[in-house]
């Protein structure tokens, strides 16, 4: 919305003024700042507008900076910060996800998985945690063929823990339009909340990473 | 020669042999692997006429889909069936599919098969091949080792072993064109591209003066060229070669496009893809953009301060000289068909490891070179603007595109050497086994990440903020009002240049990176937002009140300002994290660049081109021409990036050599409509590419017959307008330099906060004087 706002305020005087002040003679017209060659020529300037402009836009920045801020603290939570998705599950405990009105998730707490990545391949591993809450396998997605599989259960949280055996990688869960790369060292770590609304997806690998890089795909699949 | 440097060249030599004869494959006794182009050298350096290899059973002409039972083998060498081990094959082939027999034969996917352990001792072996369902012309490469058996390393290891390879050919049923290989389409096209170019200076030079066109008089013609120092001429060179490569660059981008106008596509190997997007994007940024950057500073920055030449003119000639140099061992990889294949930002470890390909480390070493030349022209022009200026030009009498070209080597001289230790340390990790970006050894990844970036951001900017320099010149001009805001355009374009350092973090949002450093780099990268946006409110402004006389350069700056604009708008979107979390590194981040580079910074350039070819050639271009470049280019522009941005969003990933639709929508990944779209991109891709020759013929048009152009046809102000079209040479006389007045008289007299500064940390001339004696 503020994007259209720019634009049309942009365009709009930018359309007028190219037609408004247009020039009826070329060789004749007013020259109010007196432009000769070799003459710097005089000032055009308002000091209130420059003002104006430069104030105006930084007022906006600040508000997007905080309306971007806010899922911002839900995406990096600590690990085992209370905040937003609590301790690691113990046995037979369960996220219970809850999903606010700005589409942010909340869990009881969360359980731990390992991606790795290496050339040109995903390996998903559920740890201990029962099949019941992760799963893994292959399926068959079409034009990638057989990929590895995630399955994940509706409702609860998941961080994974991601390493890389050789190059850099990143996946892209792309339904839950999160990545993150995953390096050989040091390790790094995703939130994957699987609320109601999340789908089975596809997983790409968007960190270059090769000559299979395009075709290093996984899939999710969410269970109820 | 001492007893020291013979043992040096003994050591040396010995390591040598050693790396030529070590194995590279992997190999024995259970199987051969990748050995097409290499062979079997693990058994013998080269092939040997002892072994001949044969193929049994396959037709000459195949039928679709149909099962083939294929024998190869063997005769000669030293196997023996008294041996422990015979000998081993393998066997690649173009297309269809290959699949074991029996145990005596292992598949390597669907192009490649080998001998079992099982399969070692003996000099025949029973394979099938499925035949394509289309029509191919395939190709069959068969090698076979004959070994005598030593291989346990008790008897000399594989010594005495001997290899050779077969190579056979089957045709479809219906006859079909060899595919011609891409790298050969893009080397011809380069080199038919050159040809073309010296064909069209050559006529150019005829038709300009055919009385003249005589050995006689072209060897001094041409050799004055190659040695000129003279700033014009220096800047026509970089414009020629800047041009060129935006050619070469274009055409990579076209075979970019005909790879992705359909999906699943095999135009291009996802190998040959890497490579083309790689070099696209290296070319682009440093063999294009920037040499039309010094093409245009070369030429304009000391007329406009009316100054003779630059400071330094030999060592400019020698920034000049290093580019054609870093552009050859850029492209070496390229000729033989193993370029860099790291995208044009290099990443470690990836760039050091075994998997990329060899011609990385000439593109370092070429971009090494361009970080020289970089740093020289810096040192040229910073110190040419600093005491050159005609008398009367204090710093904020300076034209502002000088100011650019100021900022933009100011920022390019603090961030290149960032880039230039990070090659260095990526060229000693590929050539003598350094550890920076060994990640195994404790590399740190993330290292040539920060190095990269700390000169890679403010690079956009330098690239961008010439730009910026031009279209404050044709827009005031064109709208015969000086520029509004003046100063708050410096302190703009200066600010963007101090922001420049301190936002690089937002392209290391998904790195790993501390959350702390990618919050701060969140909030300095929406800063970009405000001196951007001043300028932007400056340019329109400038047109209130004024007589705007449309021009081809007028109508590419109100183009410039609608695409910078929205590349603008559509860059805001990434340092809100949560959405750079989806959006980065897809088809979104493809759009937005190149809406600003090239909506900003060719466009830019495309203004300049017709802003200033004039005084440079002395002719006037032809304005027909120049707009119908325009229409036809500005809007194949827009639909050929526009789009992009939906790709983007859809799912659409960068540097993946070719993209899937489906119909399963609940998986996520792009729908249908995706490929219709990229169809639409790939056509509009072509219009633009082609839309470019019209300015091309412009211009030779222009040189050949074009009308006479006056010292100043557009009514400017500052000193590049002062004098004849073309210049003199020298620009000016330097005994009697032009003297700048000002219509401001009561602040022109006045030494500025800067000049103040600048004038402590200078020699003065009596001092100077003092100190000679």
């Amino acid at each position: 919305m503020i994007s259209i706002l720019v634009s049309v305020f942009t365009f709009s005087w930018l359309y007028h003024h190219s037609f408004w002040y247009r020039s009826e003679d070329a060789d004749n017209y007013d020259n109010p700042d007196e432009i000769a060659v070799g003459v710097f020529p005089k000032h055009n300037d308002d000091m209130r507008l420059e003002v104006a402009w430069t104030i105006a836009p930084f007022i906006l920045i600040v508000w997007l900076t905080y309306v971007s801020w806010v899922p911002l603290d839900a995406v990096w939570s600590e690990i085992g910060e209370d905040g937003y998705h609590g301790d690691e599950c113990e046995d037979g405990e369960f996220s219970n996800n809850h999903l606010d009105n700005q589409g942010i998730v909340t869990s009881e707490c969360y359980h731990v998985i390992e991606i790795t990545g290496k050339q040109w391949v995903w390996q998903f591993d559920c740890l201990d945690l029962s099949t019941e809450i992760c799963d893994t396998g292959s399926d068959n997605i079409e034009v990638y063929g057989t990929v590895p599989l995630l399955s994940l259960k509706t409702g609860e949280t998941y961080l994974a823990r991601m390493m890389s055996e050789d190059v850099t990688h990143a996946p892209w869960f792309l339904g839950l339009g999160v990545k993150e790369d995953v390096h050989y060292s040091p390790e790094t770590t995703l939130w994957l909340p699987i609320s109601e609304n999340v789908d089975d997806q596809i997983i790409l690998c968007t960190e270059y990473c090769g000559d299979a890089h395009s075709v290093m795909a996984g899939k999710l699949v969410v269970h109820q | 020669m001492n007893a020291k440097s013979a043992r040096a060249i003994l050591v040396l030599s010995a390591i040598a042999m050693a790396m030529v004869i070590s194995p590279a494959v992997v190999s024995y006794p259970t199987g051969i692997q990748g050995v097409k182009e290499s062979g079997c050298n693990c058994h013998g350096a080269t092939t040997s006429s002892d072994v001949v290899p044969s193929i049994a059973g396959l037709p000459d002409q195949y039928n679709y889909s149909e099962t083939y039972e294929i024998t190869v083998s063997f005769v000669g060498g030293p196997a023996n069936p008294s041996n422990a081990n015979q000998g081993g094959f393998n066997l690649w082939v173009s297309d269809g599919e290959l699949s074991p027999a029996d145990a005596t034969v292992q598949s390597y996917g669907a192009n490649e098969v080998s001998h079992t352990e099982a399969g070692n001792d003996q000099t025949s072996w029973t394979l099938t091949w499925v035949s394509p369902s289309s029509d191919r012309n395939v190709e069959f490469v068969l090698h076979t080792n004959s070994v005598n058996g030593n291989a346990d390393g008790a008897n000399g290891g594989s010594s005495g072993d001997m290899w050779n390879r077969l190579t056979a050919k089957v045709s479809p049923p219906v006859l079909v064109l060899e595919e011609a290989d891409p790298f050969v389409v893009l080397s011809t096209l380069i080199v038919v591209s050159a040809i073309l170019l010296a064909f069209t200076l050559a006529y150019v030079f005829y038709r300009t003066n055919p009385e003249s066109f005589t050995w006689d008089y072209f060897a001094p013609w041409i050799a004055d060229w190659l040695t000129t120092t003279d700033h014009k001429k220096v800047g026509t060179l970089y414009f020629v070669a800047g041009l060129f490569f935006l050619g070469v660059g274009g055409i990579m981008a076209m075979m970019i496009r005909i790879q992705l106008a359909v999906p699943g596509n095999d135009f291009l190997t996802q190998d040959q893809y890497n490579q083309f997007f790689t070099l696209h994007g290296t070319t682009m940024i440093f063999l294009a953009a920037m040499p039309l950057i010094n093409g245009f500073a070369n030429w304009m920055v000391p007329l406009q301060i009316g100054a003779p030449d630059l400071a330094l003119p030999r060592l400019n000639a020698m920034s000049f000289w290093l580019q054609p140099v870093g552009a050859l061992l850029i492209f070496t990889g390229v000729f033989s068909g193993s370029g860099a294949d790291t995208g044009w930002t290099g990443y470690a470890p990836y760039v050091v490891s075994e998997t990329a390909h060899m011609g990385t480390t000439m593109w370092v070493a070429g971009q090494i070179m361009l970080v020289a030349s970089s740093t020289l022209t810096g040192i040229n022009f910073l110190t040419t603007i600093a005491v050159m200026r005609a008398p009367g030009m204090g710093w904020l009498q300076m034209p502002l595109f000088t100011w650019s070209i100021l900022i933009a080597n100011l920022m390019l001289f603090l961030s290149i050497p960032a880039f230039g230790i990070g090659l260095i340390q990526v060229y000693l990790d590929r050539v003598i086994g350094t550890a920076f970006y060994d990640v195994s050894a404790g590399g740190d990844p993330l290292l040539w990440s920060h190095l990269f970036w700390y000169f890679g951001h403010p690079e956009v900017y330098v690239v961008i903020v010439p730009a910026f320099g031009v279209i404050s010149e044709v827009i005031a001009t064109s709208a015969r009002r000086s520029i509004f805001g003046y100063r708050s355009m410096v302190y703009a374009m200066a600010g963007i240049g101090v922001v420049s350092f301190i936002v690089y973090g937002h392209h290391m949002f998904t790195s790993g990176m501390s959350p702390t450093l990618r919050f701060v780099t969140m909030l300095t990268t929406m800063l970009v937002a405000v001196p951007t946006g001043i300028k932007i409110f400056n340019w329109l402004k400038t047109m209130h009140g004024g007589s705007l006389v449309y021009r081809t350069h007028t109508l590419w700056t109100l183009g410039f300002l609608v695409t910078f604009t929205l590349g603008g708008i559509s860059g805001m979107f990434f340092p809100s994290i949560a959405m750079d979390l989806h959006l980065h590194e897809s088809y979104f981040v493809v759009a937005h660049f190149h809406y600003v580079l090239v909506g900003g910074t060719v466009f830019g350039f495309y203004a300049a081109i017709y802003y200033w070819f004039p005084k440079m050639s002395g002719r006037m271009m032809d304005e027909r021409l120049g707009v119908l470049h325009f229409l036809v280019g500005f809007i194949s522009y827009n639909a050929l990036f526009w789009p992009m941005h939906r790709l983007g969003v859809w799912g659409m990933a960068r540097r993946h050599h070719t993209y899937f639709v489906t119909t399963e929508e609940a998986m996520g990944a792009l729908p249908i409509e995706a490929t219709g779209w990229n169809m639409f991109i790939s056509v509009a891709a072509f219009i633009f590419f082609f839309s470019n020759f019209i300015m091309v013929a412009n211009m030779i048009k222009t040189l050949i017959r074009g009308e006479k152009a006056p010292p100043d046809p557009w009514g400017g102000w500052s000193f590049e307008w002062m004098t004849t079209s073309p210049p003199p040479t020298p620009s000016f006389d330097p005994h009697n330099l032009p003297i700048l007045s000002d219509a401001n008289e009561h602040v022109a007299n006045e030494p500025g906060t800067l000049s103040k500064l600048f004038n402590r940390l200078m020699v003065s001339e009596e001092e100077a004087e003092e100190a000679s004696h």
